[in-house]
């Protein structure tokens, strides 16, 4: 069932870029190398990057990434999940953080390089300002991956529903390996944010996907 | 149709309500709290009880009461158990104090088994080129002080305890064996912490799951760590200090360039030592002295309080957190400028601990706006007087009572685990100043400041209230609101511990965010930032604030009341 699940998902994915390639001529695609970096600071940009490396995805883990970075860079992932801690550690305030995400993901779409949001952190990374990171830059995703826990409000489901951003929901970390693995494995063209993408598709997906 | 329903429902009731009332009955120390764990629930007992951070724990401890060990066996044996099941905040690789309570004797005392700094630990160690390194307090092999938890739980079992190691292990070693499914609290601990846990216990550490952080609901086990408990139990903590362990502990020390050596380990001993007295209107209470600096700023903001007509002003509105903030950058000023290891320097207790003193700080503080400056008090220097953490509290039939906290500093403490044992060695070395020139700057065989401040308070010279808590610098000013929300706003204990808390402190006199959370009210905090406070409004129930364990003790009904800390995952266990 959950094969199934994941294949129809897939084929659902495809369809619907495919679809989309003959609305837009500025196409994106979710393509290796990938700069992982934080929105907030949170601890669960390391697992991120631990994930993407399970995944065989190069990547590189930059927590404070500048748009500098971005050169040959074909994929941000954004991880998202405010510490106080975190930011306290960096020498960051709140506003510094957002101002250097907000720089970032302005030059990322200059770029034309997609950006794929993680929330790793389940619902102990919500709260008021682990929200304000998640309002504030979820919108600009063209996929997001959600610790299923942290999503019990429905908050990724609105703000993805409204922006049309594919959401992949799972029950644990381990079990994003597989999409994510999937989100590069198919290579198919995806479309930037400026240019809304119709599909919507909730991917309740359990640990049977996890190769681990 | 209906009908039929409401018969049922009319005959299956009574059923239900007399089945859990027998079950009650004939386990009256199962209690259950609510399913929403922040709604306030005093768990009840007659005899005895445990209050500890993990349900498991708080039942290791009932246990050892039920079976007529004492106060301090029971305790101990909660501390072992908390190794296991609430591995990230305490552990033999770490420290703490303990306030126990005699009843016989009428007697007070205190056992520091504070973790202390290796001998050849200087003020600048973890400075490069002139900078701090803050990895090198927290995650580097530097950063470990000699652990002192052991040979402080076999002092305090061979001297007041009437069981020996072996016994008090035992529901330790289950738990690690046995496993435990992994809370909420856990979890996201768990993942706060896994950069440090991926680098220095590694993928394959039991402290992660499959080289991934433990999600709620998997199940934690740490074999390594029942046999460690299990080599302890036959042995004695003498293999901890100077056997295989030690060498052991050395050698992980050494990989991540530590500086702890066997001799180092050897050399450990706790302190017994006077407990620091002070008052509250008609309250006396016992606390630990420095280097703990929790205690001593207890009785200070206690005697600064006693200035305040704190009934008037009402809990958390917007004068009293105001006095109370500004009072703890005061005592914050102090605290940086006297506290450090009474072993080593001098510290102006009696003074700064007078009601004269309070009442000048009092004196100092503005209703209406916040200070530019919080000056420290000005004492001579006096000849030397010798006199995250945990917390659990037990009460025993005797009246005996144990009040412990301990840690290994931060979460998961440096995330360094020796080959094969299963716990986690501190990172205490990080409570040391980062200032060379500080009183409590990391000099060889200290004992760095600490904020712990386990408590017993007196009310007409009976035990009324056992209380302690985690959660770094806040746990005094936690404290502190907790028996000022039971003594002078009437809440039972554990509304008092669920009430909602702040936190601020100042550096080198100045001011500091205001840390509140989120469940005070808007206009209130609103009103704050008015008269100069800049505030940070943190999670409802945040962790941040600390997690206290305490029992109330009513002498009138013969009832022991346990509050337990929801902001992580306190539980009690009475009988």
């Amino acid at each position: 069932m959950k094969k199934v699940l994941t294949t129809t998902f897939i084929a659902f994915f495809c369809c619907s870029l495919f679809a989309q390639n003959q609305m837009d001529e500025n196409l994106l695609l979710f393509e290796q190398p990938i700069l992982i970096t934080s929105a907030g600071q949170s601890a669960d940009v390391q697992l991120a990057s631990v994930l993407a490396k399970r995944a065989g995805l190069e990547a590189t883990l930059s927590k404070l990434a500048t748009a500098e970075e971005l050169e040959n860079i074909k994929t941000v992932a954004l991880v998202i999940g405010a510490s106080l801690k975190g930011m306290g550690t960096a020498g960051l305030d709140v506003s510094e953080e957002k101002k250097r995400v907000n720089l970032l993901i302005e030059k990322a779409q200059e770029k034309n390089i997609p950006i794929l949001c993680l929330h790793l952190g389940g619902e102990a990374r919500r709260g008021q300002l682990s929200d304000e990171f998640i309002t504030a830059f979820l919108p600009y995703a063209q996929m997001a991956f959600v610790l299923k826990s942290g999503n019990k409000d429905g908050l990724f489901t609105t703000i993805c529903g409204e922006n049309n951003i594919p959401l992949i929901e799972v029950d644990k970390t381990i079990d994003a390996l597989e999409p994510l693995r999937q989100a590069f494995k198919i290579k198919l063209k995806i479309m930037s944010r400026r240019v809304p993408i119709t599909m919507l598709q909730v991917l309740h997906n359990n640990s049977a996907m996890s190769t681990y | 149709m209906i009908i039929r329903k409401i018969i049922s429902l009319a005959l299956i009731a009574p059923l239900l309500f007399l089945a859990l009332y027998s079950h009650q009955e004939k386990n009256p120390e199962v209690q259950k709290p609510p399913a929403d764990r922040h709604e306030p629930y005093n768990f009840v007992g007659r005899k005895g009880m445990v209050v500890a951070a993990h349900p498991l724990a708080a039942q290791a401890g009932l246990d050892m009461l039920k079976k007529r060990g004492n106060a301090i066996d029971a305790a101990v044996a909660t501390a072992f158990a908390l190794n296991a099941c609430e591995p990230f905040a305490s552990g033999i690789g770490g420290g703490g104090f303990m306030v126990i309570y005699l009843a016989q004797q009428k007697k007070v005392t205190v056992i520091n088994f504070r973790e202390k700094a290796p001998r050849q630990a200087y003020p600048e160690m973890f400075m490069i080129e002139g900078e701090t390194k803050e990895e090198l307090r927290r995650t580097h092999g530097l950063a470990v002080a000699v652990p002192g938890a052991l040979a402080g739980w076999s002092y305090a079992l061979e001297k007041y305890g009437t069981r020996n190691l072996s016994e008090v292990t035992q529901r330790a070693i289950e738990i690690a064996e046995k496993g435990f499914k992994v809370s909420q609290t856990f979890s996201a601990i768990n993942k706060d912490e896994y950069e440090k846990l991926y680098q220095n216990a590694g993928e394959q550490s039991c402290y992660l799951n499959q080289g991934l952080p433990y999600e709620s609901g998997d199940i934690f086990r740490n074999p390594d760590l029942a046999q460690t408990l299990r080599i302890i139990a036959s042995k004695g903590s003498e293999e901890f200090y100077k056997g295989e362990i030690a060498r052991k502990i050395i050698r992980a020390v050494k990989e991540k360039s530590g500086i702890i050596t066997l001799e180092d380990l050897a050399l450990y001993k706790p302190l017994e030592q006077q407990p620091l007295k002070g008052t509250y209107k008609d309250y006396t209470l016992f606390t630990i002295n420095p280097p703990s600096s929790g205690g001593l700023h207890i009785v200070q903001l206690l005697n600064i309080a006693e200035n305040w007509p704190l009934k008037e002003w009402g809990q958390n509105t917007v004068s009293y957190i105001h006095h109370f903030s500004e009072a703890l950058r005061f005592v914050f000023a102090d605290r940086a400028r006297y506290l450090g290891d009474p072993e080593f320097i001098s510290i102006p207790l009696e003074e700064l601990i007078s009601k004269k003193y309070a009442a000048s700080i009092a004196s100092q503080i503005k209703p209406d706006r916040t200070l530019d400056s919080y000056p420290h008090g000005d004492f001579d220097e006096k000849a030397n007087k010798k006199e995250s953490t945990t917390h659990l509290s037990v009460v025993d039939e005797q009246g005996n009572i144990v009040s412990l906290t301990q840690s290994i500093n931060y979460f998961f403490g440096t995330g360094i685990v020796p080959e094969n044992t299963g716990f986690l060695l501190n990172n205490q070395m990080a409570d040391f100043s980062q200032d060379p020139l500080s009183s409590n700057a990391a000099r060889s065989e200290r004992r760095p400041v600490s904020s712990m401040g386990p408590l017993i308070l007196f009310k007409e010279d009976k035990p009324y209230l056992v209380l302690g808590s985690p959660g770094g610098t806040r746990i005094f000013p936690s404290l502190t609101q907790i028996i000022l929300n039971i003594i002078e706003f009437g809440m039972s204990l554990d509304e008092a511990i669920e009430a909602p808390r702040f936190f601020t402190y100042s550096v080198q006199g100045k001011p500091k965010n205001l840390h509140l959370e989120s469940r005070i009210p808007s206009s209130i905090i609103q009103a704050l930032e008015s008269m100069g406070h800049k505030p940070i409004v943190r999670q409802a129930f945040d962790k941040y604030f600390g997690g206290a364990q305490g029992i109330l003790i009513s002498q009138e009904e013969k009832i022991l009341f346990g509050g337990a800390d929801s902001r992580r995952d306190g539980f009690g266990a009475g009988y």
